[in-house]
């Protein structure tokens, strides 16, 4: 787990789309994150799919949702 | 993009947050700070056509407002983005920053099986071969994909395609030949077909020149591009299409292509 300047960052895997363009996202320790994808991911048209490796960013005011700001190459 | 504002800084309009500070930190970054910490960040990026696209990413709708205030003071317009339709706060908060909606384009879902998509008697028009990915010969493909982005700029115009597969700078998109399946008819290629990337393969590009259009010979090019990827153990392709083909639309739906979401362009003028 990172600290960056923009907040907290952790690996995870993705475990379910969801219908609002949301992801849910298993962290490493067991714990289930939503998130959305970032503005950046979203511009460079990198589909997000189940069992994917992501980089998640928390939220600072919700610890349970973040931002995926990349999806690891499988 | 405008490099004349490193570290321009863009102070609140009003007094919904005052404590929030929007700075350029460079040519492409901007930040939201407030009291040291990062709660925000935008975006540019221009793409090869030309055109410049930005995103911003905040956990608040006033930051970013504040973010999009500052990209569309700081950039030329017109300014482009894109946003999930699903994802209706974001298309909003862009829409609140002065962005309409010029395109939608639909991603779909292929699956490869033959006994599927229907297309396992599909044979190639008399006369036409399918020369498989990784054995096109350079020169004619590039040649070949020249004709067909000359014939696109000159008919429907490269806003009307799906964002992946505007030009290059030199006027050409192939830049992986060994991606690319192609139809040969009497010595010429007619037809290309892209598959990128590898594990999860996306149909980038599928063109045929335009007199040798209604022979069949897409659906030629997708039968034996989607049975290659079934024989390696791939289910499922993508491919993204804008609303406004109704043939390629057609074409994927024919063959059991399900349509998993849609994004949408918005611009700003």
């Amino acid at each position: 787990m990172t600290k960056t300047a923009d907040g907290i960052e952790v690996e995870g895997t993705v475990t379910e789309c969801l219908r609002n363009a949301t992801f849910r996202v298993e962290l490493p320790n067991g714990h289930i994150v939503l998130a959305h994808i970032s503005g950046k991911v979203r511009k460079n048209h990198i589909k997000i799919l189940p069992h994917d490796r992501v980089l998640v960013e928390l939220s600072p005011y919700d610890l349970t949702r973040g931002r995926i700001r990349y999806r690891y190459r499988s | 993009m405008n490099p004349a504002h490193p570290n321009s800084e863009h102070p609140a309009p009003g007094a919904d947050d005052p404590a929030v500070v929007v700075t350029r930190i460079s040519d492409t970054q901007w930040h939201a700070v407030d009291d040291d910490r990062v709660v925000g960040s935008g975006d540019a990026s221009r793409r090869p056509d030309g055109r410049l696209f930005v995103s911003v990413d905040a956990w608040h709708d006033a930051v970013f407002d504040r973010l999009a205030a500052a990209l569309s003071a700081d950039l030329p317009e017109p300014l482009h983005t894109v946003t999930d339709e699903a994802d209706q706060d974001t298309t909003a908060a862009w829409q609140r920053a002065g962005f309409t909606t010029v395109r939608r384009e639909r991603g779909y879902r292929i699956p490869t099986d033959p006994r599927a998509t229907g297309l396992g008697p599909v044979r190639p028009p008399a006369g036409v071969t399918i020369v498989p990915a990784g054995r096109a010969e350079e020169g004619p493909l590039r040649a070949l994909d020249r004709i067909i982005h000359a014939e696109v700029e000159a008919g429907i115009g490269w806003p009307a395609m799906p964002a992946q597969v505007l030009p290059r700078p030199a006027r050409t998109t192939v830049v992986d030949p060994a991606r690319y399946a192609v139809a040969r008819q009497d010595g010429d290629y007619v037809g290309l077909l892209r598959v990128a990337p590898a594990g999860r393969p996306r149909i980038g590009l599928l063109a045929v020149r335009a007199d040798h259009q209604r022979r069949g010979i897409a659906r030629a090019l997708l039968a034996h591009a989607l049975e290659s990827m079934h024989r390696d153990g791939t289910a499922w392709a993508w491919a993204d299409v804008a609303e406004s083909n109704p043939a390629a639309t057609a074409l994927l739906e024919g063959i059991g292509a399900r349509c998993a979401g849609a994004t949408l362009e918005l611009v700003r003028h």
